[in-house]
């Protein structure tokens, strides 16, 4: 008797730590990407700009951890414009 | 075609990918013209480190008591840029996390500041942290200058073969078939990479709009 009422404030714990949780996080920010990256992800075409992830560049950022000093933390990838923008739908 | 958006979901997708199974966070945000209101540094980094916490057992106590703080004062403050970034370099230092921004260029220049500083004070206590950021060449100087000596980068530009896999998708999905004939399919599939090879297609967040 006393074995299943603990285990049912536990569940009753676990259940208010969740929502709580979930209110902490919605108080973080109001953004959402996730849709955002939904929907590019389903338009892009299957791989286009695959090569990018092959770069001596990516792959070096990739598996960095901070080590030494010559780490680069940070991969800037910079669309060139060259002639101006295209447009191609 | 190829967007900055593309790369950055290829990147993302690629990188959870890898992540699957490991101990490891990614998080990411798409920055927008259209949006540029919302999209202020707390905000942003809000929600990268929603998106870190997210994947946690549990929300960090640190994190509980600053919420309980804010509830307490007019109504529910929201949480403060200092709070985020002191609980991003928390979070960020004990486990392997990746954080992709794409389009810096469209958040407004002031922000722009702001975040780079904030995403500058992470990797100071958390060097080990992973930062991919896209945007045009103009803004280059900016992230360096905030991120010094942090920084490799990469120019992209459509190859030959995305441009190919471009046509061949396109050719694909036409709804009118009738109209196209071998001849024609040919001329497109070798006509089209060779004008475009010769420029630099990069097109904004706008471009996807008919």
């Amino acid at each position: 008797m006393s074995q299943s009422f603990s285990n049912n404030i536990n569940s009753f714990n676990t259940f208010t730590v969740a929502d709580d949780g979930s209110k902490i996080l919605a108080w973080l920010s109001p953004l959402e990407p996730r849709l955002r990256h939904q929907d590019i992800q389903e338009s892009r075409v299957e791989g286009i700009g695959e090569w990018l992830l092959q770069t001596e560049e990516f792959r070096i950022w990739c598996a960095g951890s901070g080590g030494d000093e010559s780490d680069s933390a940070v991969l800037f990838c910079r669309g060139d414009p060259g002639a101006g923008k295209t447009y191609i739908r | 075609m190829l967007t900055s958006c593309d790369i950055s979901s290829l990147v993302i997708d690629s990188l959870c990918d890898q992540a699957g199974g490991q101990d490891v966070a990614v998080a990411c945000f798409y920055f927008d013209f259209a949006a540029q209101k919302e999209q202020s540094p707390t905000s942003v980094l809000g929600v990268l480190l929603k998106q870190v916490v997210g994947g946690l057992d549990e929300v960090p106590g640190e994190m509980v008591r600053a919420y309980e703080n804010q509830k307490k004062v007019i109504g529910g403050r929201g949480p403060r840029l200092s709070d985020i970034v002191g609980m991003l370099q928390t979070t960020t230092s004990e486990k392997r996390t990746f954080i992709c921004i794409d389009a810096l260029d469209e958040c407004v220049a002031g922000h722009q500041v702001k975040l780079l500083g904030s995403l500058s004070q992470i990797l100071r206590k958390s060097p080990g942290t992973r930062i991919f950021v896209t945007g045009r060449p103009h803004i280059e100087t900016e992230v360096r200058r905030r991120l010094a000596g942090r920084v490799t980068s990469v120019s992209v530009t459509p190859r030959r073969d995305d441009i190919i896999s471009y046509l061949r998708a396109k050719l694909n999905e036409d709804i009118i078939p009738d109209a196209m004939d071998s001849g024609l399919e040919a001329d497109i599939m070798k006509k089209i990479p060779d004008d475009i090879s010769e420029m630099c297609v990069w097109l904004p967040t706008l471009g996807r709009l008919p």
